[in-house]
Order: structure tokens, then C-alpha cells, then sequence
């Protein structure tokens, strides 16, 4: 299938990413934010070749390394880093920060702090589209550590047994936390699960932006056309360790070297020279302006006010009046 | 009014509701016809509105509240079934992680339309893993709202209104209540949440009970009327909210408290309406408050041992006994 999106909105995209992420560990570093991050820096095409096979409408559920696939599929990078710092004003209010982010105008139904629990709640969203007749699509996004959970194998069951529209994409970086894949999968190979179980499943380059947005946008196409679910296991490696916490020396040195020469962002940027899309000047603009508003993003997010105390009672329920009787039970 | 089986209660809510909003569907194990659910809480449903609207899903309880909560976050309104109570430890991280929490960690974005059904309690030889009452784990999770109707007119009328709440609501019935009967109204008519009910007035005392142990209650104090003890009922229907007011103004009557509830006693629902009437009745109170649960023990199999770990009629009559200074 030919690829209608844009080259440059692509590299645009993995560069925004990059320099979200990059800022946001420069500024966790310094102190400046509070909680967990988990960075996906080297992951960027796989969340950017796979979101921008989806439309609008259609549904994506992430992980905690959620950074890129959440702007991937559309939240304001403002946002997102008001959220960072706990603003207000954030994606979530101050209430999710890095693990949660969730917009759900762009049919973000979440990052997950959960291993695997994006996973049943996408085949439910892909379900409601089968039930509405909407058309749309849900896509899980996935790491290593989720394929030795049930609810992925109950999940690609459940997809296929009712043919729903579910985009299974496994983010194959090699390592379930710190563990390496042969001390956690009985198999080296996944896609022979999803075979298994019955819907076609494929290997990409998950460090190949087109190669991962053509595979996910066929995948959409058979979901749309109402032939059920799909896997896809996209291979690709994190630069750094699971979190801040964990600088990653578990890893061999050589590997990670040979997996930042493989840096997906400047891999695209030299195809895209190659076809004479657009000069190395031309990406460098693009690079400089995400760069640029991201370091306005974190300097702009870090005076956000952050939200009065009152606000932790907010949003526990839809409801306001039992709500409020279910949290503050009676006061005399 | 008609009178009508608990069971059929809980079977003729799902069905009005499916019948008037399109985007509620049932979803769960065994539901569809000709077995209707494993004890027929939905039987006739799928023969009548079609398996579209009943889904039977693979035995997976932590894929069945979350893929009800994928569809709930997307346009539908779905009453997912877990078979048994016990179960809810399969699916608990959607239950607490997922359900109850994303609206809270969306910062308000998430709206969960979504009741989540079982069945708990012991009377059946079910043993330690078919008969748990775990309502004080749920109640204990900021997020949901919990449900635990008593008569058939309660579980219809509280039903209904949990299906049509934008909020998640945990939703437990009782396997021994299922062939209880009791009159309903005819027409459509729901119930709210956080009101509690006074099942039978009295004087001396305040049984507030749960569940099957309203009908204990009941003949508790049916005895306890013998003895010339005037036993006051109260069934709260939902736990959260907790109808608190209701509560307080019969202990400001009756000056005793006995609170009656089936889960074990240790860190169980009992005692934490016991810290509520204690810290906002203290000077009510004429003598310290009294809970009946079950023992602290996994519920046995052999009948006389279960009915010994359960709470009885006798031990609540005891209990109120010793709220009057009568052993």
C-alpha cells in the first residue's frame, strides 16, 4: 500500500518527540520534576510511523513509556509538559503525570502505569466501534515486559474471536525492564503467538518509519474493512534504561552503540535526502523548531501554576453531589 | 405491583434498560440463552434482544471489566457480569487500577459508564473460593460506588439506576437471595443511590444490616420483639455512599447500635460504620457498639461448619441483647 502521509510531518513528528523527551530528561536530571520517567528515546518510529497510520477518531492505549506514542497520536506537547512538572493546566490536570498521559479528544485512552492493561481495554474501545458501526480502530501499543502477561493472550484471543478492529503493536526494545528477552519469553519469536491465535502477524524494522506505518496502515485497512486484528512486532531499542533510575549498564556497551547507529531519526533524515524530498537545510529548520519550542514548552510549563489542594478531591467522580458524599463521608 | 423473585429482579432491570437505551449491552460468562447466566440473572435476554446485545465472553475476568471499560470509555454502556464475587480478585487490577481510577487520572476526561455485577456470599457449601463477601475491598477504593440490594424491589429499582449513572458501580447481590420474592412496582422506576432504607421501625436498638443480613435482621428482630426488644432495621442499599444520616438518626433514637454484615469481621464494612456512629454519635450511645460478621477464618465447606463462620439469627439476637445489658 502506497503511503499518503507526509515525509516531513513524519520527521517533524520524531523530532518533536526526540526533543520532548531530551528536554524532559535534562529537566528531570536538574530536579526539576517530580515522579518517574521512562524515556523512549530510539523508539521514535515505531510510535510515529504506527499513529500516523490512524485517524483522528480511532483509539490508542499506551504505556508507561508513553511519551511518544501520546504525541504521536496528537496531545499538545505543552500539555504534556505541564503535566510533567504537575501543572494545572496539564494533560491531566496534575493528576496522571509522565506515566498517564491521556487526551481523550485525540482518542488517547491513556498511557498505563499497568503492564499490559491498555491491552483488554482497546479490544472494549474496538468492541464500542463494532457496536456503533463507527469505523474506527483501536491500537495498543506494547512493550517486551506485557508479552508474559495474560491479558495480552486474552486480548488477542477476545479480538479475534469476535473480529474486532484491534491493532496489536508489540514495541520490541529486547528488554522487559532490565531483563533481556531469553530470561522472560519461552520463544524468541512473538509473532508466532499472534499466528496462533489465529490473525496474521508480521515482523518490521520498527526503527523504519515508512516500513512501520505501511505495515500498521494495512493493518487499519483490514480492520476497517471488518477482517478483525492484527499483529504487528516492531523492533526497535530504547537508548536508555528502563527509567531514570536504571542507567541502563546491564545492557552491553557494543549493543547499545550498535542500536544508536541505527537512530531512526537520522536514518529518515538521510532517505529523505536521498529522494531529494526536501535538503539537509530544510530538516535541520524542522529539527530547530521543534527544538525551540520544546525548550519554550519546559520554560513555559515550569511557571504553571499548580493546582490549589482542594483540587485532589476533583474528578474522583462523574457525579459531584454522591461524589462528594462517597469521599467525604460526614463531617461533624 | 407485582411480586416477583429477586432473581427476576435483577434479569427484568437488565432487560427494560437494554430495551430503552441501545448502547447498553451484558457482557460476561454463560449469559446467553438457553443458560442465561450461571444463576439465570439474564435468562430470556439474548432469546429476545439477540446476541449482540449479550456477549459471552472466554472464561478471562481481567480482559472481560477491561475490555467493558474500553467500551464504556467509547460510547457504550455496558453491565459486565462477573460469576461469582470471588472472581473480582481475577479481575482486580481493571476494577481498582483501571476503572476506578481513570477518570480521577485523566484529570476528569474519562466518563465510566459501567456496572460491574456479582454475586457473593455463603449458604451453599461452596467453600472458601465460591462464596467470599468481599464488599469491604471494594467499598475500601476511591472510584466506584458499591450496591448491595437486600429485596427484590431494592435490586430492580438500584439496578436501573447504576445502568443509567455515569460513574462505575460495583454491583453485589446474593446467591441465597435469588429465590426471595417480594412486590415491585409494574411500571419503570429507579432508586437512588446514597438513601438508605428502613426495613422495620423500633425503639431500643439499631440493627443496620447488608444484604442477606437484612432478612436476618428482620427475624432477628421478629425475635427480639418476643423478648420485649424493639429492634430497629436499617438496610443502607448502597455503601457508597453511605446514607450516614439515616444511620445516626436511628441511634440518636434507639441509643444502641448491633451492625450486621457478612464479609469477615477484621477490617470489615461493621466496623467502619462502628468508627462512624462512635465518632459522630459518641453521646447517643448507651452502650458500645456490637458487629456480627463472619469469623476471621476462610468460609469451610461442611455445612454445619459454614453456618458456624457465618453470622446467624441467634448471634445478632445475642448482640442486640448485650447492647441492653442482657446476656
Amino acid at each position: 500500500m502506497e503511503s499518503q502521509v507526509s515525509w516531513l510531518d513524519l520527521f517533524r513528528l520524531m523530532s518533536r518527540i526526540r526533543h520532548f523527551e531530551q528536554t524532559a530528561f535534562e529537566l528531570y536530571t536538574a530536579g526539576k520534576l517530580p515522579g518517574f520517567l521512562h524515556l523512549s528515546i530510539g523508539q521514535e518510529a515505531t510510535s510515529v510511523g504506527a499513529c500516523t497510520a490512524l485517524s483522528a477518531d480511532d483509539f490508542m492505549a499506551s504505556t508507561h513509556r508513553g511519551h511518544g506514542d501520546t504525541i504521536a497520536k496528537g496531545v499538545s506537547v505543552e500539555s504534556a509538559m505541564i503535566e510533567l512538572f504537575g501543572g494545572a493546566t496539564g494533560a491531566c490536570h496534575a493528576k496522571g503525570g509522565s506515566m498517564h498521559i491521556a487526551d481523550f479528544s485525540q482518542g488517547i485512552l491513556g498511557a498505563n502505569g499497568i503492564i499490559g492493561a491498555g491491552i483488554p481495554i482497546t479490544v472494549g474501545a474496538a468492541l464500542s466501534a463494532k457496536q456503533r458501526k463507527s469505523g474506527q480502530v483501536a491500537l495498543c501499543f506494547f512493550g517486551d515486559g506485557a508479552t508474559g502477561i495474560g491479558p495480552l493472550h486474552e486480548g488477542m484471543n477476545m479480538a479475534m474471536l469476535w473480529k474486532l478492529p484491534v491493532i496489536f503493536v508489540r514495541q520490541n526494545n529486547h528488554y522487559a525492564e532490565s531483563t533481556p528477552r531469553h530470561e522472560y519469553q519461552g520463544i524468541p519469536d512473538v509473532v508466532r503467538w499472534a499466528e496462533g491465535y489465529g490473525m496474521p502477524a508480521i515482523k518490521v524494522d520498527g526503527n523504519d518509519v515508512l516500513a512501520v506505518h505501511t505495515a500498521v496502515a494495512q493493518a487499519v485497512a483490514r480492520g476497517r474493512r471488518g477482517e478483525g486484528p492484527s499483529f504487528i512486532d516492531s523492533e526497535t531499542y530504547r537508548w536508555y534504561g528502563h527509567n531514570i533510575g536504571d542507567p541502563g549498564t546491564g545492557r552491553p556497551k557494543e549493543e547499545v552503540e550498535m542500536w544508536k547507529a541505527r537512530d531512526p531519526i537520522a536514518r529518515f533524515r538521510r532517505v529523505i535526502i536521498e529522494h531529494n524530498v526536501a535538503s539537509g537545510a530544510d530538516l535541520d529548520t524542522i529539527d530547530n523548531e521543534e527544538k525551540a519550542r520544546m525548550q519554550a514548552a519546559a520554560v513555559m510549563a515550569e511557571k504553571e501554576p499548580k493546582p490549589p489542594l482542594s483540587a485532589a478531591l476533583d474528578d474522583v467522580y462523574f457525579d459531584r453531589e454522591l461524589g462528594s458524599r462517597a469521599i467525604q463521608g460526614v463531617r461533624v | 405491583m407485582s411480586e416477583i423473585t429477586y432473581r427476576e429482579a435483577i434479569r427484568d432491570a437488565q432487560r427494560e434498560e437494554l430495551e430503552r437505551d441501545p448502547t447498553v449491552f451484558l457482557i460476561g460468562e454463560d449469559l446467553r440463552d438457553p443458560w442465561g447466566g450461571a444463576y439465570k440473572t439474564t435468562q430470556n435476554i439474548s432469546n429476545v434482544l439477540g446476541n449482540d446485545r449479550v456477549i459471552n465472553t472466554p472464561i478471562a475476568e481481567e480482559s472481560i471489566v477491561g475490555a467493558a471499560l474500553g467500551a464504556a470509555l467509547t460510547g457504550m454502556r455496558p453491565v459486565a457480569e462477573l460469576q461469582y464475587l470471588d472472581f473480582v480478585m481475577r479481575a482486580m487490577d481493571s476494577v481498582v487500577n483501571q476503572v476506578a481510577k481513570v477518570r480521577y487520572m485523566s484529570g476528569g476526561q474519562a466518563k465510566v459508564p459501567l456496572v460491574i455485577r456479582a454475586q457473593g456470599g455463603g449458604g451453599k457449601a461452596s467453600a472458601a473460593q465460591h462464596g467470599n463477601s468481599l464488599e469491604a475491598w471494594l467499598c475500601h477504593v476511591p472510584g466506584l460506588f458499591v450496591a448491595m440490594p437486600a429485596t427484590p424491589y431494592d435490586a430492580k429499582g438500584l439496578l436501573k439506576t447504576a445502568i443509567r449513572m455515569d460513574d462505575p458501580v460495583f454491583f453485589i447481590e446474593h446467591k441465597m437471595l435469588y429465590m426471595t420474592k417480594g412486590d415491585v412496582p409494574d411500571g419503570d422506576y429507579t432508586i437512588p443511590f446514597g438513601v438508605a432504607d428502613i426495613k422495620r421501625t423500633g425503639d431500643d436498638v439499631t440493627l443496620v444490616a447488608t444484604s442477606r443480613m437484612v432478612l436476618y435482621a428482620l427475624e432477628a428482630a421478629a425475635e427480639l420483639e418476643k423478648q420485649g426488644i424493639s429492634a430497629e432495621v436499617i438496610d443502607p442499599r448502597t455503601l457508597v455512599p453511605l446514607d450516614e444520616a439515616a444511620i445516626l438518626e436511628s441511634v440518636h433514637k434507639t441509643n444502641r447500635l448491633v451492625v450486621v454484615n457478612e464479609g469477615v469481621e477484621r477490617c470489615g464494612w461493621a466496623a467502619e460504620v462502628t468508627a462512624m456512629v462512635q465518632k459522630c454519635a459518641f453521646s447517643d450511645l448507651d452502650a458500645p457498639i456490637e458487629r456480627v460478621c463472619s469469623l476471621n477464618v476462610p468460609l469451610p465447606f461442611q455445612p454445619d461448619l459454614e453456618r458456624y463462620v457465618l453470622p446467624s439469627v441467634a448471634d445478632i439476637v445475642r448482640a442486640a441483647r448485650l447492647t441492653m445489658g442482657k446476656v
